[in-house]
């Protein structure tokens, strides 16, 4: 229990069952998803020894972006959530183009933290130029003399001070940036998110206290995008020795499990999301967007001369991420995960055995949940994020 | 499976919020004010309490003090007043037991023989009561015994038997209070003195008086 007893000094009491294992009641939300004008939210609830979908749909976004500067963080908006998501935890997923999610070494993620901020803020520059001043400027603006003064960065007052490598799953604020990285199953190797500290908190701060639900994670969409299948029955079934490919909007990951631990994550390199795919089948075939679901779904029309570019790509790093774990661990796999394409999935399948002999599955993101009444699982790709956040919020134990 | 594995959670021990409306960062110190407060009213409740009871027992104290003179005064006065109850009891006692012979004396006269001189008309005394029995310290107030008999005992000269006997049977009816029909004779008998040359006759008769009754 945490006891807060003035706005700044804070106690915690640490009972023998209590940290985010008691979580019973979640709701995780995924927030500024490419392509969405509302937040996917669903509420994961364990009763009758069994994990539930309480409420699955959308909730209004917060009014306000996300910030981008430390100057908008005072521009801080109060979120609530409608009442089927009145949860007591929530679990923010934040799509921002200055997170990062990646597989890293114990140096890598060093040298990350001793660069911070500084580094996106001159990558995210130099590789967004035709931005206006506006949006290029991230992070920290130090040079900036109208604003008040900020307090210099560690790496300014000490530049060759080192940051001791944090603990697994203790959040850490380095350089402007917040960190926090967990253990892979492969020695040597860490799941490192991070997530600039003026996100963080505006983030922290968007669900009010007093009113539920309250913030009791975050987490970047690709790291609850790693944990949307950990209740996938077939991924129970294979022991949790699985591969996945995730499809997000902007862009395809390939995951790793071993007996239920990360083993491996990368972006394909040079390869788009779904709306790439949507578009490369929309432009090539010459369709309205209405059309594109139907197209690759039925077989009326075959989408292959458009569909098959794409998809070969990323089958090619299927085949090294699966050579890999193969010769690296051991692991043969006769099938993969295929989630949040939502349509085309058969065609996918079918270039896969062709090339790879894998087969690729792709089962309702809510498989292996019980749904309450009123829940739909028809819409339940777009909600793959929001289930991983609340599903690594709860700290699920399959 | 464990999903902790996977909870890359950027959020802060000390920047969680708490989702219920009852802020403990409020609510303990209110408590634990209210709590002081709920303290304190019960001491100042108990020390009210044991003031007032002290002053009650102070009063009740003195009250007993004040009462036992006038409870010892009460007793005194009750004592006084069944003692004066018991005088007034015996008064009457002797008042019921008042003998009235006045009037059968005034009608004597009219029923003495012209033959008959009375020489002695006597009450003779009642038996003393014993008014300070052994052991008691102090005499009772009234007779020890509720009846007392007295005799009546007439003696005179006569000439001859038939006067006298004329006498006792007029005393049989009329005269009840003060004889009754119980009497003895004591004597009879030839006198020294004369009238006209005639040896009188002497009489002493003795009559049981009605019972003299000490009660109400």
């Amino acid at each position: 229990m945490k006891l807060q007893l003035t706005k700044d000094k804070t106690i915690e009491i640490k009972f023998p069952s209590g940290g985010a294992k008691s979580v019973r009641d979640i709701t995780g939300i995924e927030l500024f998803a490419t392509g969405e004008t509302e937040c996917p939210a669903i509420r994961l609830v364990y009763k009758k020894k069994a994990w539930h979908i309480a409420a699955s749909g959308f909730a209004k976004a917060p009014n306000g972006d996300l910030p981008m500067r430390w100057e908008d963080t005072p521009h801080q908006p109060v979120w609530e959530m409608p009442h089927e998501f009145t949860s007591p935890h929530a679990a923010l997923a934040v799509n921002s183009p200055m997170a990062t999610f990646a597989q890293s070494t114990a140096d890598a993620v060093v040298q990350d933290m001793m660069t911070g901020l500084a580094a996106q803020d001159e990558k995210s520059t130099a590789g967004d130029k035709s931005q206006p001043d506006g949006k290029r400027r991230f992070g920290i603006k130090r040079e900036q003399p109208a604003l008040p003064a900020k307090k210099p960065s560690a790496q300014q007052e000490n530049p060759t001070r080192k940051p001791p490598f944090p603990g697994a799953g203790t959040p850490v604020s380095e350089n402007g940036r917040r960190f926090v990285v967990r253990p892979m199953a492969e020695a040597n190797f860490h799941l490192c998110a991070s997530l600039p500290e003026f996100q963080t908190l505006w983030l922290s701060r968007l669900l009010p206290e007093g009113k539920r639900p309250t913030a009791s994670s975050i987490q970047v969409a690709e790291s609850a995008l790693m944990a949307s299948i950990l209740l996938q029955p077939e991924f129970i079934a294979a022991d949790g020795n699985a591969l996945a490919i995730f499809m997000r909007p902007e862009a395809t990951y390939l995951a790793g499990y071993k007996k239920g631990e990360p083993v491996l994550w990368r972006r394909c390199p040079g390869v788009g999301g779904v709306l790439a795919m949507r578009d490369a089948v929309r432009n090539t075939l010459g369709l309205d967007e209405e059309l594109v679901d139907s197209v690759l779904n039925e077989s009326l029309i075959d989408p292959r001369p458009a569909l098959e570019p794409f998809v070969r790509p990323i089958l090619s790093q299927l085949s090294l991420s699966l050579d890999y774990l193969t010769s690296k661990h051991g692991l043969k796999f006769d099938h993969a995960f295929l989630m949040g394409v939502g349509a085309g999935t058969s065609h996918w399948s079918t270039y896969a055995e062709e090339s790879l002999h894998l087969k690729l599955v792709s089962p309702n993101p809510f498989d292996g949940l019980e749904l309450d009444k009123g829940v739909d699982a028809g819409d339940a790709s777009r909600h793959l994020v929001a289930l991983g956040a609340a599903i690594a919020g709860a700290e699920v134990t399959a | 499976m464990k999903a902790s594995s996977f909870h890359l959670n950027l959020l802060k021990q000390s920047e969680t919020l708490s989702s219920s409306p009852v802020r403990l960062r409020i609510m303990l110190p209110v408590g634990a004010l209210l709590a002081c407060i709920g303290l304190l009213v019960w001491w100042g409740v108990l020390f009210t309490q044991i003031v007032l009871t002290k002053t009650q027992a102070h009063s009740i104290e003195e009250d007993l003090a004040t009462k036992n003179s006038a409870h010892a005064e009460a007793i005194q006065k009750r004592d006084l007043a069944r003692e004066l109850k018991l005088q007034l009891e015996q008064l009457e006692y002797y008042k019921s037991g008042v003998r009235s012979i006045g009037e059968p004396l005034a009608k004597f006269a009219e029923i003495v023989p012209l033959r008959v001189q009375l020489k002695e008309m006597s009450i003779t005394p009642p038996m003393p009561q014993v008014l300070m029995p052994p052991g008691l310290k102090v005499p009772l107030f009234g007779p020890t015994e509720n009846v007392e008999t007295q005799k009546l005992v007439i003696a005179g000269l006569t000439t001859k038997e038939t006067p006298v006997v004329s006498l006792m049977e007029s005393l049989e009816t009329g005269f009840e209070k003060l004889v009754t029909s119980e009497r003895k004779i004591n004597s009879f008998k030839q006198d020294n003195a004369e009238i006209d040359g005639r040896k009188l006759l002497s009489f002493e008769v003795e009559y049981t008086m009605p019972e003299r009754r000490f009660a109400k």
